[in-house]
Parts: structure tokens; sequence; C-alpha cells
């Protein structure tokens, strides 16, 4: 069963800082820039909702046909936001969680400029590896 | 003993560092050290409000923000929080801490030996400690404004220090 994922961090400055198709389903190039389009579209929405509440895992805020958006925001107004298939939400809760601990390390490093590029192939390799434990139903990639 | 070794080591970086931007790099140039010190200051303060504000939930308004810098992240600073919070309503807060643990050990009566890195010149010491440890708490100020910057309030801080180891923070957010 194929999946689809796309992965966004978004800064505070309302810029990418880093993206990933994390989806099993097979790569096509109009396919990821539909993906994008949907995340940063979503991103109104999100605006709005994370004033009304100070949790940290807003869940989904934003549907399109039969994907889903969710979204987690950090006190530094840093969001998460991930594009998928409807799934289960603990995965995608902790799947969250787990990112943010990387992002908070490569935050802490000081030769990384706050809202640039995480650029870090150790990161894609780790954020990937989450992915692929947290979002997908065991057995079936 | 392995917090003692670290807070020491924490004690002996600031001072060296302060002594290092006012005393070789810009040593003519106060201001620009002062200004170097709380950039510093400011990158150390962001970094570390993302991460102490990990586990808890975000903040609604400004007031939450101020109260989590005045709690949580001073006791994991300086193991204390902030003694007296004060505000004028206005978007000015004066924070206060009677005992700030980095100028405990700075000392400023010349007859005793002085355990900060400025020389023992007994003509002007007042002035130049006084100056030094003035220099001392740009960085404090750089972290709290990088703090609250991360947490989206820009701010000015600056700090008073009138009656040691009390010192007063009096930051104002700019709107």
């Amino acid at each position: 069963m194929a999946s689809t994922a796309c992965f966004v961090i978004v800064s505070k400055n309302d810029i990418p800082i880093y993206e990933a198709e994390v989806g099993s389903a097979p790569k096509k190039e109009d396919l990821a820039y539909h993906h994008q389009f949907i995340l940063h579209a979503a991103l109104d929405v999100v605006q709005d909702l994370a004033w009304t509440t100070n949790a940290m895992f807003l869940r989904s805020v934003d549907r399109f046909n039969d994907l889903v958006v969710s979204v987690y925001v950090t006190a530094g107004h840093t969001r998460f936001m991930l594009l998928h298939d409807s799934r289960s939400e603990d995965g995608i809760k902790s799947f969250f969680q787990e990112v943010h601990e990387l992002y908070i390390k490569i935050f802490l490093n000081p030769l990384y400029l706050p809202g640039s590029r995480i650029a870090s192939s150790h990161f894609d390799t780790k954020v990937r590896a989450l992915a692929r434990k947290y979002l997908y139903i065991r057995g079936i990639y | 003993m392995g917090r003692e070794v670290s807070e020491s080591c924490v004690d002996g970086v600031v001072m060296e560092m302060v002594a290092a931007y006012c005393g070789r790099f810009y040593a003519a140039k106060p201001e620009l050290a002062a200004g170097r010190i709380e950039a510093i200051g400011f990158q150390v303060g962001h970094q570390l409000s993302e991460r102490y504000t990990m586990e808890r939930p975000r903040f609604t308004d400004h007031l939450e923000a101020i109260k989590f810098i005045c709690k949580d992240f001073w006791s994991e600073l300086f193991k204390k929080q902030i003694d007296n919070l004060k505000t004028n309503h206005r978007g000015t807060f004066v924070l206060q801490d009677n005992h700030f643990r980095w100028l405990t050990r700075v000392s400023l009566d010349p007859a005793v030996e002085s355990t900060d890195a400025t020389e023992n010149d007994s003509g002007s010491l007042g002035d130049s400690a006084a100056q030094t440890t003035s220099m001392l708490l740009y960085f404090p100020c750089g972290l709290i404004r990088g703090a609250l910057t991360n947490l989206g309030i820009p701010c000015a801080v600056s700090a008073d220090m009138s009656n040691l180891p009390a010192c007063e923070r009096l930051h104002d957010p700019l709107d």
C-alpha cells in the first residue's frame, strides 16, 4: 500500500527551511509541487489556529481531497507540517516530537543561522528513518 | 561534584570572555565590546529558549513569556527564580534578582584580593572594577533579549546594579 507524505518545516518568517517527501509512493515531479502548494496554502489556517491554543500539536488543520495536513508548532513559532493520507494520530504526534528534538539539536549548533535552510544530510537521514518508523503501518511499506 | 565543576567553568568562561573583549579585542572602544558581548548573549539566549520551551505548552501572551523567563528560564540558568517582577502595564518590566549568581564572585573592595580578571590598580580600582562589572551584565541582558525575541517579543534590555550582588533588569518591548 503506497502512501503519500510530505514533510515541511517552516520558520517563523514563513520561509520553508526543510522539505522532504517521506511517503513510499513513487516520486512524480508534478505531485511534489502539488504537495508543496497544499502545504503552503494551509499556512494561513495554521496562523489563525496557532494563536487560539497553547498546545503544540494542532491536529489536522486542513483537508484537500483525501489528503490531510497536520501541524505541530513550537514556542519559537516554527511550524512542522505534514501532508498525509489519513493515518493514526499517535504516530504523527510522536513523529513530530522526535523531529522537534532533532530540530533543537540543529538549532543549538552555533554555526547554524536561525531561519536558514537545514542542509545537514544527517538530519535528512534521521527524519526519513523516523518517518519510516512512525508513519507507516508496520510490515506494509 | 560534577555540577560544581561545571558552574565554576561557566563563571570562568563568562569572566574571561568579558575580559578578552574589553581588554584585548576592543580595548579602546567599550561600546563595541559591549555590543559584541550582548550579541553573543543574544544568540545563546535564542538557542536556550528553544531548548527549554520544548517540554511545555506554548505561550498565549507576553506576560506568560515573561513569567517563563522569570521562573523556568532563570532556574535552569541560575538555579533560582527572579525575586521580584514589576511592570508599569505599559510594556516595561523590571526583573529584580537579589543574589545574581555571576556577580557574587566579583569583588569591588580593593583591600580584598580581587577574583575577577582586572589588574589591581589601586588608583582607579573602584571605577574600572565597576565598569568591568557592568560589562559582565551585558551578557545576561543579551540572554534575556535573545530568549524573548525567539518567543516573539522584540525588546530592549538594560541592567542596573545599584547594590551588589543584587541587580535589576529593565526591559521594554518595542511594539
